[in-house]
């Protein structure tokens, strides 16, 4: 444990440029995601709020069941099983990368979903027919008085969410995709100083998400003041 | 598709079994980081809430740097990392405290907020009332302080659940380690990783329904 400093000053000339590029891998995955997983929560929150039964049904189970499952599982099940399923389908045979983006997007969808789903409820309906009575068009009301109340209420959930996100990268590398914790567990039977890689590796996911969560309490401190 | 039933058929309830023979470990390891968080987690709340700087900055710098890392790369830390200094976790013993150190932090959290959130007149009045410090605790402030409590531990539990599937790359035998196994095997990946997936769920599902029953009866009580 002591002898940390000594490995970090003799070898990180060799080892940080290398774990650096893939840090890029990890947030270049993670913003993918995060984008993929923002399009899917939003238009599973519409089904959700939907007034077609059917839509909330199957959007519920979606959102059930991909929430209910680690990661790990889902990650496999999109890496591992559409290979099988149809050998002959070179498109299915997801690179790790692709099968990363696709499993963090799908659970980040349906996380998203619920975040977006109680923003939405928890503006009263009232406030939209107070503006529209007021003689603002519906396009004013949606951007002077619903979304930034709307705003307020989802963007720290969403912060947290990317930050669980930035973490949860760390399992992808067990579909082999691109980012620190491949390039760790590499280097670290490579060097055989697995304690000095994967403490380096912690520090480095650290340094990303860090700041992150510093901007998301930072966003809840100025939201809850106007509020 | 006829050829999925076929295999579901034949080799299901050999895949079943086996998979089950991993939920054991999983609701160990569970289990014992649950309890080690659950008491790990009061011991940093209690140093964070401490006057003395002493106590409070390392729980401050614990929590910080536990919850900004993967939880991955705590196991990996203490599993491979750790036998370089002398020390050599079994997979189990390093899946439970590996969890239990995640999920520490995540308590410590919940506990710092819901003891600071019952009102402090809770406190004094109690005191006034000629009731000592550790009675009051006992008996006004931290029931109160469980009931909201409740749904975020549960929820930190229900992740700790979720992230016993990560164990399975320390070599513990649970339910992604028999699966992976089983495919590498078989090669009848869907089945077997659907079937860990329904698993999974079995478990999930109910708590979280048990953490929404919990909201909307501490909503009620409002």
């Amino acid at each position: 444990m002591l002898k940390l400093p000594a490995i970090y000053a003799e070898n990180y000339r060799d080892w940080l440029p290398e774990m650096l590029d893939a840090c890029l891998g990890t947030l270049k995955l993670a913003a993918v995601s995060f984008l993929l997983a923002l399009v899917l929560g939003l238009v599973f929150a519409m089904c959700r709020t939907s007034s077609v039964g059917l839509l909330r049904a199957v959007s519920g189970a979606y959102v059930e069941i991909a929430r209910g499952l680690p990661a790990l599982v889902i990650l496999y099940i999109v890496y591992f099983v559409p290979p099988q399923l149809m050998p002959d389908v070179a498109l299915v045979a997801l690179s790790g990368f692709s099968a990363a983006v696709i499993g963090l997007a799908i659970q980040g969808g349906a996380i998203l979903a619920e975040v977006f789903r109680s923003g939405i409820e928890a503006l009263h309906k009232g406030q939209t027919e107070a503006a529209l009575s007021l003689g603002m068009t519906p396009a004013k009301a949606m951007a002077h008085i619903i979304l930034p109340q709307a705003m307020r209420i989802v963007l720290p959930p969403v912060g947290n969410y990317a930050i669980g996100l930035l973490k949860d990268t760390a399992v992808c590398s067990l579909i082999a995709a691109p980012e620190l914790m491949l390039r760790a567990k590499d280097l670290a039977s490579s060097s055989f100083e697995p304690m000095a890689v994967f403490v380096l590796a912690a520090m480095l996911y650290f340094a990303m998400s860090y700041p992150l969560s510093l901007a998301v309490r930072l966003m809840e401190a100025r939201l809850g003041r106007r509020g | 598709m006829e050829r999925f039933w076929q295999v579901l058929a034949q080799k299901g309830p050999y895949f079943l079994a086996t998979l089950v023979g991993g939920l054991e470990t999983t609701l160990v390891v569970a289990a014992g980081a649950m309890v080690f968080a659950l008491g790990f987690g009061l011991v940093i709340a209690l140093m964070r809430l401490s006057r003395l700087r002493l106590l409070r900055w390392p729980a401050i710098v614990y929590i910080e740097f536990i919850r900004g890392t993967p939880a991955l790369v705590q196991l990996f830390v203490i599993y491979f990392g750790l036998p370089d200094v002398g020390l050599r976790p079994s997979p189990l013993q390093a899946a439970i405290v590996g969890l239990g150190i995640n999920g520490a932090a995540y308590l410590a959290e919940i506990y710092r907020a819901g003891i600071a959130a019952i009102h402090r007149g809770q406190m004094e009045a109690a005191l006034t009332l000629g009731m000592t410090p550790l009675g009051a605790m006992r008996y006004i402030v931290l029931p109160q302080a469980i009931r909201t409590m409740l749904p975020p531990i549960t929820n930190v539990a229900i992740s700790l659940l979720k992230d016993t599937a990560l164990v399975s790359v320390v070599a513990a035998p649970e339910i992604m380690f028999f699966a992976r196994n089983l495919v590498t095997e078989t090669l009848q990946s869907m089945h077997i990783y659907l079937m860990a997936a329904a698993l999974y769920l079995c478990m999930t599902i109910p708590l979280s329904r048990f953490v929404a029953a919990l909201e909307r009866a501490r909503r009620a009580w409002r």
